[in-house]
């Protein structure tokens, strides 16, 4: 009887220990450790009291062993309970240890840009393809007949005055302009066929190199033929363009001019993409900006090319793209585009 | 041309600012370049007498003036003009004037002088150019008044920029005839009367003939006795200053002023000069000299359009006249001469001597033929009016070949269709008959347009297939019948038979006849407009209108272009780009992927690039196109490689510190077929990369390593795996502008792909590069032949593979790419490849040798591979590697 309480009495004892030992002085997870194996370990106290049992009575060790098995589960409870609370604690020691600055900047790769001359001409490309243009292709250096004559430009024309040429030989020259692949794509597709095109290309003017002019630039021509073709549709055409390129609200004004492959003839002007009409330092305070020049396909030129001006009719425009990309992003000189300094590139 | 609002106002009453008629004559084809508003810039400039002249005390150049300006007190200037003198009235610019030159006046001192304003020059004031010293006035100028008004500027500017089609707008009247149809008002042009000494004839003074009609059409001649040189009145010079000339003599004014005015240039020829008192339009011989207006001696190269007299040339025709029979003091009698010249023979003439006047770019213009002598006749009338001439009977008028009318036949419907627009007949012939057409209705339509012949077709179809179908006998056995028919009737066999037959025959070719009618009826009846022909007769003055194109193009101008409605082409068509062009794209949307910008360079190269790029005198690179008339000597010739144009981009870039440099260029270069250029030359798309600098941005954390060999090499094989060039080989090669020992060449076959490899140090030297340069470079046709056309995708391996490592020692100048060849060849049917991961010389291993780690990959595609298996096949490696290059196993 007394070996009982005695033994009621050590695990008491016992109980109060290991809790004091858990709460208060074991202040990490080896400690903690240390802690467990003290009591429950296979040479714990715990085992040591249980030891014990063999002088007990039959009926008293149940009893006991109860006892026991309420204080290791006590046991076991306080130190999980112990154990998570300083896991948590080393891990936020942890993650305090691991502070950063991320206002340091972020490792960077070299990033490649395309030209912003090919970005324009992309979204040209793309705005007549999608309108059932094809995109065709001539030779930079042309033959005068090409460039000059089969555009109704015969030697000796004033108009040719426009275009100072850059000569290979007198009957050779770099092509002032892409209207030369209309007359070879009307050669090629002959018989009256309908024709929608666009002709992107380089060409090349004896011009000063200045903030506006540049001895080789990117133009695109565009020739539509077939049944019918009228003033109107290439009115209608080009102020389709002009919303798709410069935004909805664009307006158009065509002007009378002269060219002497087309007949009527005007010069476009988009209302200023950077007052919207009001007048500003971009347009020079007339709210337009010219950007193309068009007009019906003169007689002689389809003519000369093999098609029959009595049955199909045909409007051609030409624009610049530099143009286009200068008011696009705001740049002020052209020389900008050929100078291909890399902090420029790399900001389209 | 340059002409002032007043000149306009004395022809048609219109109460429009300046700024109205420049948007009305530009919307109508007749481009207003600038507006000069009257005194723009002049409002603080003032007439002013120099009271007074001292030498500066501190310089040598300077002059201070005491102004009068009309006020109590003297205004003090200093000025630097060297042709100033005491009494002189000058313009005066006043503190705050903001000058049309763009200069702005503001108090100050010239080297410690108080300065209160400015004296100017002409060209200062933007009346003439000349700026060599200070507009001197008239004597009796009145003082401190606005400058304006003594120098004619109290008048509105319009500055056109004709087209050159537009020779009949380069006059006062031109402008005032579109004017009166822009405004629908009335113009009153000046009524020319004169009158003529009928003592002399003209005929019996001068001869004037044509030697060379296909150059001068007409040749038109007055002449004018008892002339009286003298200055013109007021009117008239500040006329001719409106217009931008200066007047010199009333003969010479006249001429000039109904130039502007009708647009029919002139001159005017000393008589008593003229050796023979003959002038002939004829060709110039080679060498003939030629003494000019401007007192210059000339040469002519022979063919120029000359006017002679009887002993030499004496004048430049249409451009300029002779030093001798120019009008001179001594002049009593004048020949005015009125001509017609070929406009491309003047545009020649005048390039070639360098010489363009008003006469000359009226001319290139083309003149009105039929126009000669009313201008004759307008001079004559204004110098009589002045009392300055007498003028004698007649007119000497040579115009062999009369220019026909022009006339032009059309229908509304051609311009409606080619315009996209509704105008009635009345509406376009009211704007052609504004214009000066005469417009007569010739009956309907001869030419039919698609749309009527669609819509007859349509209507007759069915009529054509009936007759098709009425066979010859049908039509007899009718005839036949009918007669047999007949004669049963009347019981009798034989005796109107005959007859009958005839009867039947005249119905059935009275039918056929009928035909013809019944198909016109049954046309009306499908509601068809035949639309009336008109035929124009064109203005003598427009040259430019031949076609009914052109007419619609005046019925479009003269309605205003926002009449037009907007529509889009009828139909659906496919677009795209070639294959080619999507293939370029696709290159360019590779590298830019790749970390490498895109540049775009002028076609233009020279013979120093060559040299710095080292290539050799004999390649064919060195064979370029030369340009006749190049911009600068130092880009004369077409590029053949766009190494020349990157380098240069490189250079550029580097000596402006951008030090990391990535860049690609797709562009044609040019190989002549034939040297000289007798055809067309060889265009070929080319492609070229461009890098230096560092491997990573530079950045606190990043690696501050340089880009090397393998970086751009690494680059093309990204691009060739892009384009899904597959199977190639590598290989060290040669080339001008690159080391030798660090140029590779990808190839497939014999053709090549691309060559990578460092830049030279000589040129990179050459070049003013103090840093290690990489490029590369293809070409694109090349690239696009072995490209995958299909994109095809590999399935992902069901089985997992082995992977066993082979590190090996070699001799150092065996080239790994042969020993991967070797592995690939022995690995056997589950080999899949390798990829060399490590390369290494050093202490480690002895100093003859280097070692390479390679990854071997095999794997069956039908089942889990056995470890024995991948160690056979290691095996086989293994001892290829060793017999090929005796490599030993590390």
């Amino acid at each position: 009887m007394e070996q009982k309480t005695l033994l009621e009495q050590k695990i008491k004892d016992l109980r109060g220990r290991a809790s004091d030992a858990i709460k208060n002085s074991a202040s990490n997870l080896k400690e903690l450790d240390e802690v467990r194996v003290k009591f429950l370990g296979k040479k714990g106290e715990l085992t040591g009291l249980l030891r014990g049992m063999s002088q007990l009575s039959a009926e008293e060790r149940p009893q006991i062993g109860k006892i026991v098995n309420e204080a290791r589960v006590e046991i076991e409870q306080l130190l999980a309970e112990k154990n998570s609370e300083l896991k948590t604690a080393e891990l936020q020691a942890k993650l305090a240890s691991e502070k950063i600055d991320v206002t340091l900047p972020g490792r960077r790769v070299h990033e490649g840009h395309l030209h912003p001359l090919t970005l324009t001409l992309n979204r040209v490309k793309e705005i007549f393809v999608s309108m059932g243009y094809t995109v065709e292709e001539g030779p930079e250096v042309e033959t005068d007949y090409y460039n000059f004559e089969a555009l109704n430009l015969p030697k000796d024309h004033p108009a040719r005055d426009m275009q100072d040429s850059f000569y290979i030989t007198e009957e050779i020259l770099l092509r002032t302009q892409t209207s030369p692949v209309q007359a070879r794509t009307m050669e090629r597709y002959k018989d009256n066929a309908p024709i929608r095109m666009i002709a992107p290309g380089r060409v090349y003017r004896r011009d000063d190199y200045d903030a506006s002019h540049s001895p080789m630039f990117t133009q695109v021509e565009g020739l539509v033929i077939d049944k019918g073709i009228s003033f109107a549709d290439l009115k209608g055409t080009l102020e389709d363009f002009s919303k798709k390129i410069f935004g909805e609200k664009t307006k158009i004004r065509l002007r009378p001019s002269f060219f002497p492959f087309t007949e009527p003839s005007a010069e476009v002007d988009v209302s200023c993409v950077m007052c919207h009409g009001e007048g500003c330092k971009v347009c020079q305070g007339t709210g337009w900006l010219e950007i193309l020049g068009a007009g019906m396909v003169h007689p002689d030129v389809l003519k000369m090319s093999g098609y029959d001006p009595s049955k199909v009719s045909g409007f051609a425009f030409g624009m610049g793209i530099e143009r286009i990309a200068m008011l696009s992003y705001g740049l002020d000189d052209m020389r900008l585009l050929y100078d291909n300094d890399v902090r420029f590139l790399k900001q389209f | 041309m340059q002409v002032s609002t007043k000149w306009l106002k004395d022809y048609i009453d219109i109460d429009l600012t300046v700024e109205e008629l420049a948007e009305k004559f530009t919307l109508a084809g007749i481009p207003v370049e600038n507006v000069i508003k009257a005194g723009e810039g002049l409002e603080k400039v003032i007439t002013g007498r120099i009271e007074e002249l001292k030498a500066h005390p501190d310089s040598d150049h300077l002059l201070v003036c005491q102004m009068n300006i009309g006020e109590e007190n003297l205004l003090q200037i200093v000025t630097g003009a060297p042709n100033v003198k005491e009494g002189q009235i000058v313009p005066v610019a006043l503190v705050g004037a903001n000058l049309p030159c763009g200069k702005k006046i503001s108090k100050g001192k010239m080297r410690g002088v108080a300065s209160n304003g400015m004296l100017c020059s002409a060209d200062e004031l933007k009346i003439e150019s000349d700026a060599s010293g200070i507009y001197i006035l008239p004597e009796d100028t009145p003082i401190g008044i606005p400058a304006a008004e003594v120098l004619g500027l109290d008048d509105d500017i319009l500055e056109f920029e004709l087209t050159a089609n537009r020779g009949d707008c380069f006059s006062v009247i031109g402008l005032v005839r579109e004017l009166a149809v822009l405004t629908k008002k009335s113009a009153h042009y000046p009524e020319i009367m004169i009158d003529e000494d009928d003592e002399q004839y003209a005929e019996d003074l001068v001869t004037i003939g044509i030697d060379a009609p296909d150059l001068c059409s007409r040749f038109s001649a007055r002449v004018l006795t008892e002339v009286k040189l003298a200055p013109s009145p007021d009117w008239i010079v500040k006329r001719l200053e409106g217009a931008g000339m200066r007047a010199i003599n009333n003969v010479v004014d006249a001429t000039n002023f109904v130039m502007l005015e009708m647009g029919q240039p002139l001159h005017a020829y000393d008589f008593d000069e003229v050796q023979g008192h003959e002038l002939t339009a004829r060709r110039a011989v080679e060498h003939e000299p030629l003494h000019t207006l401007d007192d210059t001696n000339r040469l002519a190269k022979g063919g120029e359009l000359v006017i002679a007299d009887a002993e030499k040339a004496a004048g430049l025709a249409g451009i300029m006249g002779g030093f001798e029979t120019e009008i001179t003091e001594k002049t009593k009698t004048v020949i005015l001469e009125a001509a017609s010249f070929n406009s491309a023979s003047i545009r020649r003439t005048s390039r070639a001597v360098g010489l363009h006047s008003e006469a000359s770019g009226r001319f290139e213009r083309g003149t009105n033929e039929k126009g000669t002598i009313a201008a004759l006749d307008r001079v004559a009338q204004l110098l009589q009016g002045m009392g300055a001439c007498k003028v004698c009977k007649g007119v000497v008028d040579v115009y062999p070949d009369p220019k026909p009318e022009v006339k032009i036949k059309f229908t509304t419907a051609q311009i409606n269709q080619r315009l996209g627009t509704k105008f009635s007949d009345a509406q376009i012939i009211d704007v052609l008959e504004s214009l000066g057409f005469k417009i007569e209705n010739i009956g309907k339509v001869e030419e039919l347009t698609d749309e009527v012949v669609d819509k007859f077709a349509a209507a007759t179809k069915n009529i054509g297939k009936a007759a098709r179908e009425i066979k010859k006998s049908d039509v007899e056995d009718f005839v036949k019948n009918i007669g047999a028919t007949f004669g049963g009737l009347f019981g009798k066999k034989d005796a109107p038979r005959e007859k009958v037959q005839d009867k039947a025959k005249e119905s059935v070719e009275d039918f056929v006849k009928n035909l013809g009618s019944t198909v016109g009826n049954a046309v009306k009846n499908v509601d068809i407009k035949l639309s009336s022909t008109y035929e124009a007769t064109v203005p003598e003055w427009r040259n430019d209108v031949t076609l009914p194109e052109d007419l619609s193009e005046e019925v479009a101008r003269i309605f205003g272009f926002d009449k037009i409605p907007s529509t889009l082409p009828k139909g659906n068509q496919q677009g795209h780009q070639s294959s080619a062009q999507n293939f370029i794209d696709k290159i360019k949307e590779i590298l830019s992927g790749l970390g490498m910008c895109e540049e775009l360079s002028f076609a233009f190269t020279s013979d120093a690039m060559f040299d710095k790029m080292q290539i050799p005198a004999d390649s064919e690179l060195r064979r370029a196109v030369p340009i006749m008339n190049p911009l600068t000597d130092e880009a004369p010739l077409l590029r053949t490689t766009l190494l020349a144009s990157i380098f240069e981009n490189a250079a550029r870039n580097y000596s402006r510190k951008n030090e990391d440099v990535r860049l690609f260029d797709i562009a044609p270069v040019f190989f002549p077929k034939d040297l000289p250029v007798t055809v067309q030359p060889i265009e070929k798309q080319k492609l070229a990369g461009l890098l230096m600098g560092r491997r990573e941005p530079k950045g606190w954390s990043q690696n501050s390593a340089q880009i090397d060999f393998y970086d751009a090499k690494g680059i093309v094989e990204e691009l060739l795996a892009g384009l899904a060039i597959t199977n190639y080989f590598v290989e060290a090669g040669e080339h001008y502008a690159l080391h030798p020992g660090k140029t590779a060449v990808f190839k497939k076959g014999r053709d090549i792909l691309a060559t990578v490899g460092e830049v030279h140090p000589a040129v990179a030297e050459a070049l003013g590069i103090k840093k290690k340069i990489y490029v590369f470079e293809a070409d694109v046709e090349t690239l696009q032949k072995f490209a995958a056309k299909k994109f095809s995708f590999e399935s992902l391996p069901k089985y997992p593979s082995i992977s066993r490592d082979l590190a090996i020692l070699v001799n150092p100048d065996v080239a790994a790419g042969d020993i991967e060849k070797v592995i690939a060849k022995s690995g056997g049917a589950f080999f899949k490849g390798v990829t060399l991961f490590d390369v290494y010389t050093g202490e480690r291993i002895s100093a003859d040798k280097k070692s390479l780690a390679f990854a071997l990959e095999f794997r069956s595609n039908e089942r889990t591979l056995k470890d024995e298996e991948a160690d056979e096949a290691f095996k086989n490696i293994l001892s290829a590697v060793e017999k090929e290059f005796g490599a030993e196993l590390r």
